[in-house]
């Protein structure tokens, strides 16, 4: 399986419905000889928490910047919210960029009021409310008053997330919201996404750590080198890495007999069988049982985003180890998303991992 | 696109601004010249010695090439370069004159029966009474009258053409030394007003060069009556008074022996004078300008001196304490001391 | 969530009131320390020149010169003095920190994805700049003529002109006025001109280093006698004429030929701003 063919497959559909939360076609950024990003087409649909994925220099914070309207694109075109001005659409759109950039000589508080002074959606009343609020949700309200100069690196970041939440916004965007936080900070913006994924907005959040997105995202995106190597629902690119069902269960020659007989793949595997084509789960557990098999545990077999991203990346050799570099404050977040496990006969296709 | 549109804009004010600066910066070329009823020349400087110009007041401006060395001590109009004197009239005697330098200013008023100097830069006025031969100082009216009186013999006199000075339309009266004159002015240019018929500018041009060595000419005039406190001087606190010794006004007295001799008329006219005797470093003068050590040594069967030389004069201080000087080349000072 | 929404609730707009966003400017512009700590030490300029002046007791030669006993020159002879240095590079302090400061911060990338437009925002900067100059030149003015008054005195609160007349004080101090508004319109030009400079960098020493560069080049290119064509064409060469506003009857045409000029080079360097501002990254 060649990358292309996967991007191929997951290329993400909208479909008919709303506009997409963001949308880039053909975009391009050549900065003097080194492509920054290389051509991608991208629709982010709405309501989607969509994870960036990519080593450092693939193109990530170019491509958010382009969808953002801070850089120009070489070429190509990028659409936010529907609307191919982007400043149309900004009000709606929350975003921390590069790192939080804010005047080390005010404090908190006073930071958050000038962004706020220039945000429309905002009315001059709503103003010292919007700034508290937000500095209470990122857990900043004891040092709203201290300056800015003296935050350490995980303050700052929650101040720019902060920033990024003033409004209700249609869509935040986050690159990197990680970075220098704590384990408990990286909860905190967990969370954040989350809720912000329940009330409805779009995400888009940029990062290196692929436990992290793996455990907030419903869809991802991977870059590498400026171009876009998969993209799409995170559940869809998992089934599609490798696929099939794994069941557990001491008669493993009664079940593939019973599965050869309507036609199903399977093979012997792991501490029972592996079905790899044939009929949807539930009918092929439903099989199983009839035919007497005795079913322990039924799992859809996936792969984690980590090998999924080393499958897709090393077809082109020599990819840098991602996952490994950055903060290791992440602890045991990537097995949760180990797999759906499906509960005795009542399987969910497709619910994706979202929690 | 917006951004392209607002791009454009902010270019098209870029080249506007570098346009408008040119604009001020290039001064204008010589505009049309109006059209004006033509007058002959004898005409012409019979009205200007007639006119009586009334009220007036503006802004004149020396344009000095002449290439005087720097003489220390010595008035900033001097030196080369431009320099504004505004001038106020009413036409009865009473006036005011102000020479203004970068840091001060010299102020003239005369207000019919005192005449009073005073000078920002050391507070000082200086007061004497009118007697009623006084004469305007940087009068262009007057310098122009007396230039054209004295050169007539001498020259071509012609009207070559209109001209607009200070915004008003004028005739350009031009005087052209005979060929037999040894002189190193090529001619002498002064534009006429047309309907005031006073002289708004004087030119004069140096042979080998196009551009003119000394300019002064009005930029700004008008004409009409003026506030009269211009022409009343009250000395401000502060101020040291004194009264100008009699005679020769506020310049100290010229001392015994120098009465000048002239050779030759016309345009090669020589001036010949005995500069003051004596250790001229002490004697000198408060305020006088130090000539012993300008120009380049000289020397010939008259003796030995220095030679200062200017676009449209020369002169020659001998070390025997003669001065000659004239709008002559060299040789013709030489000629004169020779006598 | 549901907290802000409710307070939060404005209309649909795109862009923030203007001004809200020129008192935003001026709160910023006057909540940075380095503002208040140059405003300081203008006001120290007229009170040193004022000590000056009556400790060295007698005329001098020159503006300074003509400042003893005559308390009323006293702001325009320190606007004119400061106006040869130290109130340009006041001014272009002003215009690094507004546009290569913000984005050497990040602070500029957020008010572009608040958003505010990017010619409204040359706007807002540039009036920045503009409080700044105007604070700068107001102190000047105001601490010279209380210092002018106190230190050096005056006969009657009268001002003598360089004409060897005498004004009287409301008249003294609209002579002041005037200079001020000149000296302000001089300053417009450095700022727009460090604007443009400052919206081609990132670095705001840049900008400084770039208006004192030129403010050292024009100055070496006006004292060439071989350059004197250049004259006209040169910012500094007008910045003496603040002299003519001491002369009776007042002579504006220095004054008004330098503040076109003034016009031209803010025109200049706004003009580059917008363009340049139109493509920038942030």
């Amino acid at each position: 399986m060649t990358a292309v063919d996967v991007r191929e497959a997951a290329r993400v559909t909208s479909g008919s419905g709303p506009a997409p939360a963001a949308r880039a076609v053909g975009l391009r950024k050549v900065y003097g000889r080194t492509v920054a990003v290389d051509g991608i087409d991208l629709e982010v649909p709405t309501g989607a928490v969509l994870g960036m994925l990519g080593p450092n220099g693939s193109g990530k914070t170019t491509l958010i910047r382009m969808l953002l309207g801070l850089t120009r694109p070489t070429a190509g075109s990028a659409e936010l919210l529907g609307e191919t001005e982007q400043t149309r659409a900004l009000p709606h759109v929350g975003a921390l960029v590069e790192g939080p950039g804010f005047h080390p000589f005010l404090s908190g508080r006073e930071n958050l009021r000038r962004a706020a002074a220039a945000e429309p959606l905002l009315t001059s009343g709503a103003i010292p409310g919007a700034v508290d609020t937000a500095l209470e949700r990122v857990g900043l309200g004891h040092a709203a008053d201290r300056r800015f100069r003296g935050y350490s690196l995980g303050m700052k970041q929650r101040l720019g997330l902060a920033g990024a939440l003033l409004v209700p916004r249609r869509l935040v965007v986050l690159d990197e919201p990680t970075n220098g936080l704590d384990p408990a900070g990286t909860r905190d913006v967990r969370t954040i996404i989350g809720e912000l994924h329940e009330s409805g907005s779009t995400v888009i959040v940029s990062s290196h750590l692929l436990a992290e997105v793996e455990a907030t995202c419903t869809h991802v995106a991977v870059l590498r080198s400026g171009s876009l190597l998969a993209a799409g629902a995170l559940s869809g690119l998992l089934d599609s890495g490798i696929g099939g069902l794994e069941v557990t269960t001491p008669d493993v020659g009664l079940a593939l007999s019973t599965l050869d007989g309507v036609g199903a793949v399977a093979a012997p595997g792991g501490p029972g069988i592996v079905v790899t084509d044939g009929p949807e789960a539930p009918e092929i557990v439903a099989l199983l049982v009839r035919a007497g098999v005795a079913v322990h545990e039924v799992h859809r077999r996936r792969p984690r985003l980590e090998e999924l991203f080393a499958q897709l990346t090393e077809g082109d050799g020599g990819v840098p180890s991602i996952g490994t570099e950055g903060d290791s404050g992440v602890p045991s977040i990537g097995t949760e998303g180990d797999g759906e496990t499906i509960g005795s006969a009542t399987i969910g296709s497709e619910k994706g991992v979202r929690r | 696109m917006r951004t392209k549109l607002w791009a454009r804009i902010g270019s098209g004010v870029a080249v506007a601004g570098v346009v408008g600066l040119g604009l001020v910066a290039i001064p204008a070329g010589a505009g049309a010249q109006p059209e004006l009823p033509p007058v002959s020349a004898e005409e012409l400087v019979a009205s200007v010695g007639q006119t009586s110009p009334g009220p007036f007041g503006g802004t004149v401006e020396v344009d000095n090439a002449l290439g005087l060395p720097a003489i220390p001590g010595a008035p900033a109009q001097l030196a080369n370069g431009t320099s504004d004197v505004r001038i106020w009239s009413d036409g009865t005697g009473r006036g005011r004159v102000s020479l203004p330098s970068a840091q001060g200013e010299r102020t003239l008023v005369s207000d019919g029966t005192t005449a009073w100097a005073y000078d920002s830069e050391d507070r000082t006025a200086v007061r004497k009474p009118v007697t009623a031969h006084e004469v305007q100082p940087a009068d262009p009216t007057r310098s122009a009258t007396d230039a054209i009186a004295q050169l007539r013999q001498t020259s071509t006199v012609s009207v070559d053409g209109t001209a607009e000075v200070a915004g008003r339309p004028a005739y350009e009266l031009v005087l052209t030394p005979n060929p037999t004159e040894r002189t190193l002015l090529r001619e002498v240019r002064i534009a006429v007003d047309a309907e005031k018929r006073v002289p708004l500018r004087l030119t004069v041009l140096a042979n080998g060069s196009p551009d003119p060595a000394f300019e002064v000419g009005f930029t700004d005039l008008t004409f009409g009556p003026q506030d009269p406190a211009l022409f009343t001087f009250t000395p401000p606190p502060g101020t040291t008074v004194t009264d100008a010794p009699e005679g020769t006004g506020e310049k100290p007295q010229r001392p015994e022996g120098v009465q000048p001799t002239v050779v030759g008329d016309g345009w090669d006219t020589v001036v010949v004078a005995r500069a003051p005797q004596g250790d001229r470093s002490q004697q000198r003068p408060e305020g006088a300008p130090d000539l012993s050590q300008l120009g380049t040594p000289v020397s010939g069967p008259w003796g030995s001196g220095r030679l200062i030389s200017t676009a449209v004069a020369s002169a020659i201080v001998t070390d025997d304490g003669r001065i000659a000087a004239g709008a002559v080349p060299e040789q013709v000072l030489t000629e004169a001391l020779a006598r | 969530m549901t907290a802000v929404a409710e307070t939060a609730v404005g209309p649909e707009r795109t862009a923030a009131p203007l001004g809200r966003l020129l008192a935003a400017e001026v709160r910023w512009v006057f909540r940075r320390p380095r503002t208040l700590i140059t405003l300081g030490l203008f006001a120290l300029i007229p009170v040193l020149v004022a000590v000056g002046v009556v400790v060295a007791d007698r005329n001098g030669p020159g503006l300074i010169g003509a400042v003893a006993g005559n308390g009323l020159v006293l702001p325009i002879a320190a606007l004119t003095l400061a106006l040869a240095l130290l109130l340009p590079l006041a001014t272009a302090m002003a215009a690094a920190d507004a546009l290569a400061g913000e984005a050497a911060h990040g602070t500029l990338r957020g008010l572009l994805l608040a958003p505010v437009s990017r010619v409204r925002l040359v706007g807002v900067k540039a009036f920045g700049v503009l409080v700044v100059a105007a604070a700068a030149v107001l102190v000047i003015a105001v601490v010279g003529v209380l210092a002018g008054m106190v230190v050096v005195g005056s006969a009657d609160g009268q001002m003598v002109t360089l004409s060897g007349t005498t004004l009287g004080f409301g008249e003294g101090v609209a002579r002041v006025g005037l200079v001020a508004v000149w000296v302000l319109g001089q300053l417009a030009a450095v700022g727009a001109v460090a604007l443009a400079v400052s919206s081609l960098t990132e670095h705001p020493l840049v900008v400084l280093a770039s208006v004192l560069g030129g403010l050292i080049a024009f100055g070496v290119l006006s004292a060439i006698p071989a350059l004197d064509w250049l004259q006209p064409w040169l910012l500094t060469s007008g910045w003496t004429a603040a002299t003519d506003a001491l002369r009776d009857p007042v002579a504006l045409d220095a004054m008004g030929s330098s503040t076109v000029r003034a016009l031209c080079y803010a025109a200049i360097g706004l003009g580059i701003t917008v363009w340049r501002m139109q493509r920038r990254d942030a």
